[in-house]
């Protein structure tokens, strides 16, 4: 036992010593989850941080719809949203699309309200801005959406749109029994719509969820899958220090000293299981301070790491006893980290994978890997992880078990 | 028998044999080390010297034959048996990262050494090979000598009775050399039986008390460097460099009395001569048998003349 400690300080010393190598596998997985984080704006689950749809609106009709419509910016719930400015003319519009990276330019058509509560067809002009992809064509279903609306309440007032336009122009405000009239006729028509509108069949219930654990949080979805692919690069590269000694002489010179073959590889082993397990601990640490990712309570978490660690250790430790060089080991182990990423569902959900795929997805040491970290990241306890710690343990045991025993074979023969 | 029961030599080494697939590396090697002795083999890269260094070393098994250490078994876990040797391998293997201290600590560990015992012994070790002043140097920075030196150390900071020396000043420049030959050599006196491998004949001559010559994975000829030149005879060696016919060479020899072809080839050939009058014989009918010569040399007999004489063929680096 002493003889495996002190092999195992020796090679944390020699660790500490030049940790560029180390710094770089615990890089890779921290900016890939900082340039999504980037890209998406944030978290993925936090409304608040939706972006806003900015718009244009040139009014040219300047009747009592159009008002209502350009008036929605002044609504503070649509003003989080919602980033409406007017425009006096279509060239102010189109330069101010270009310019200032409005979304869409929305044009109220002269005679749009008067045609729209005399039950005319009507049409709404809509000018997207081709250099955005995404808010364009929200841009377009908030205008779609409206549209629909504006129809159905154009068919609910029937008949007395064109004596409502009237009072909107400012006329027919003396015609108290008119008006009472009107009001009368109005409430009526949508006493007459309450069945066919209320109440809703859908309702959207709106509750406060837990600070930072509701929704679905896109950053708390993949940065596990970045940590198990970081653990992964850095188990290979810490194991092909086993071929590395080998090449350089100082495995076979351990091997005359007083002590046997399975200790150095079990040391071996375990110090790489440990600046995994640190690796490890960087990149959880990493995600709670710079993407706020919850990984729930310290048992379950402190389970996975290690059992997700001693997984790690063992592919490694199997990979580099099946290799001939440290070269052969380091390519092979990237390109099985990246397959086993993509096969177990590091970058997509593993549903959107061929059907013929999916058994193959539940050999990947990844999927139950960073499957065990989103479950804790979207809150899931003891219950909720121990079937993929169960399957982990396994994968660790076995390649642990044939990876000692390969490169003990391989002493036996010389061959270390 | 017991790990290491003291009772036997530092090394004995009984007929051993070992292949690699079906090429015979070891074929039947035996030699014995004493106490304070340096024995060396001798012999051209590939003639199996490492091969029969890490049978020693434990590092393989030898497919038959023995290989006991202070009487015990070198094979399988004598741990003893190991505790009691040092290895200096051909290569450097030693941790760039680490300093030289750090290195000789680790080392030092492993063979069971620990606080003051390994203090001290580290603080000897880099004495011993004149690095004190670079103790705190990362490996990797020093030079190919200086790692040669650390490199020996590494073998010699246990304080082992026998040392396994595997051409360790391959590739340095002749003061470092020295110097580890001189450590060696010290070793020795102290008590340290030390087997030592090189194709440098210049070295072995200077430093080994007996030698075996290896070729082949065999022992050619093994005896003291007296003993090994008087094999080739006492008069001297006859060398030249240019036209040479074996069938030709052969008939001029035999004009000769007291004169012996030992080797043609590539251009070159060697003679040995009985005594001087022999060899004034033989530079005469080579002269007068009209060959154009490029070089032609008379050397008192040496282990060159020697491995000439064993194998047909010169030995090189």
């Amino acid at each position: 036992m002493r003889a495996i400690l002190i092999l195992t300080l020796k090679d944390l010393r020699r660790r500490l010593a030049d940790p560029a190598g180390l710094l770089l596998n615990l890089a890779i997985p921290l900016v890939m989850g900082a340039m999504m984080y980037l890209a998406f704006g944030g978290r993925g689950g936090d409304t608040n941080a939706a972006p806003v749809l900015r718009i244009l609106v040139l009014d040219l009709d300047q009747g009592p719809v159009a008002r209502a419509i350009t008036g929605a910016s002044g609504n503070p719930e649509a003003a989080r949203r919602l980033d409406m400015r007017l425009v006096q003319s279509r060239e102010e519009g189109l330069r101010r699309l270009r310019e200032e990276e409005f979304a869409a330019l929305l044009v109220l058509p002269e005679g749009f309200s008067k045609a729209l509560l005399d039950r005319r067809q009507v049409e709404l002009e809509l000018l997207k801005n081709p250099a955005q992809t995404v808010m364009p064509i929200v841009a377009q279903q908030i205008t779609e959406v409206l549209s629909l609306y504006l129809s159905i309440g154009a068919r609910i007032v029937g008949d007395d749109g064109a004596r409502i336009r009237v009072l909107f122009e400012g006329e027919g405000w003396t015609d108290a029994a008119g008006i009472a009239a009107l009001i009368t006729s109005l409430r009526d028509r949508v006493i007459d719509m309450r069945d066919l509108l209320f109440p809703p069949l859908i309702e959207v219930e709106k509750t406060s969820a837990k600070k930072d654990t509701g929704g679905f949080d896109l950053i708390a979805w993949l940065f596990p899958g970045m940590v198990m692919m970081g653990l992964l690069f850095t188990s290979v590269s810490q194991m092909g220090d086993l071929l590395r000694e080998s090449q350089q002489g100082t495995l076979r010179r351990q091997l005359t000293a007083p002590l046997g073959a399975a200790q150095v590889v079990m040391a071996k082993v375990l110090s790489v299981a440990i600046v995994v397990a640190i690796a490890f601990c960087l990149l959880v640490a990493a995600g709670r301070l710079a993407f706020r990712i919850h990984w729930g309570a310290l048992g379950p978490l402190a389970a996975t790491g290690a059992l997700v660690v001693l997984a790690a250790t063992g592919f490694a430790a199997l990979l580099f006893s099946l290799v001939r060089t440290e070269r052969q080991g380091d390519a092979l182990g990237g390109i099985l980290t990246m397959l086993m990423s993509l096969l177990g569902g590091t970058f997509f959900p593993i549903e959107a994978l061929p059907a013929w795929m999916e058994p193959l997805s539940k050999l990947m040491l990844s999927r139950w890997g960073h499957g065990a970290l989103r479950i804790l990241a979207e809150g899931g306890g003891w219950e909720a992880v121990s079937g993929h710690l169960a399957v982990l343990a396994g994968i660790a045991l076995v390649c642990t078990a044939l990876g000692v025993a390969f490169l003990g074979r391989r002493h036996l023969r010389g061959a270390l | 028998m017991t790990a290491n029961d003291g009772k036997g030599p530092p090394l004995r080494v009984g007929e051993v044999r070992f292949s690699y697939g079906k090429t015979r590396a070891v074929d039947g090697v035996s030699f014995e080390v004493a106490a304070g002795e340096i024995f060396g083999l001798l012999g051209p890269n590939g003639a199996g010297k490492t091969t029969t260094i890490s049978m020693i070393s434990g590092l393989l098994t030898p497919e038959s034959g023995q290989v006991l250490i202070f009487g015990g078994e070198a094979s399988g876990a004598s741990g003893a048996a190991r505790a009691r040797m040092g290895v200096v391998p051909q290569e450097v293997a030693l941790y760039d990262e680490l300093s030289a201290a750090e290195n000789l600590r680790f080392w030092g560990q492993l063979y069971g050494l620990r606080g003051a015992a390994l203090q001290d012994a580290v603080r000897q070790a880099l004495g011993l090979v004149g690095l004190t002043d670079r103790r705190n140097e990362k490996v990797g920075k020093l030079s190919g000598g200086l790692k040669r030196r650390l490199n020996l150390a590494v073998g010699l900071v246990h304080g082992p009775a026998l040392l396994l020396l595997d051409e360790p000043t391959v590739g340095i420049d002749p003061q470092a050399r020295l110097h580890i030959l001189e450590v060696v050599r010290d070793q020795a006196k102290a008590g340290c039986a030390v087997l030592y491998t090189s194709h440098y004949l210049e070295e072995a001559e200077q430093i080994c008390d007996r030698l075996a010559i290896v070729d082949h994975g065999r022992v050619l000829a093994a005896g003291t460097v007296a003993e090994l030149r008087r094999l080739v005879g006492e008069g001297p060696v006859v060398q030249l460099r240019g036209e040479v016919d074996a069938d030709r060479l052969k008939a001029l020899a035999g004009r000769c009395p007291g004169v012996g072809l030992l080797s043609c080839a590539d251009g070159t050939a060697s003679f040995s001569a009985r005594d001087a009058a022999a060899c004034s014989g033989l530079v005469r009918e080579l002269f007068q048998a009209g060959l154009k010569l490029e070089d032609l040399r008379v050397q008192e007999p040496n282990l060159q003349s020697l491995f000439l004489k064993l194998t047909g063929r010169e030995l090189r680096d």
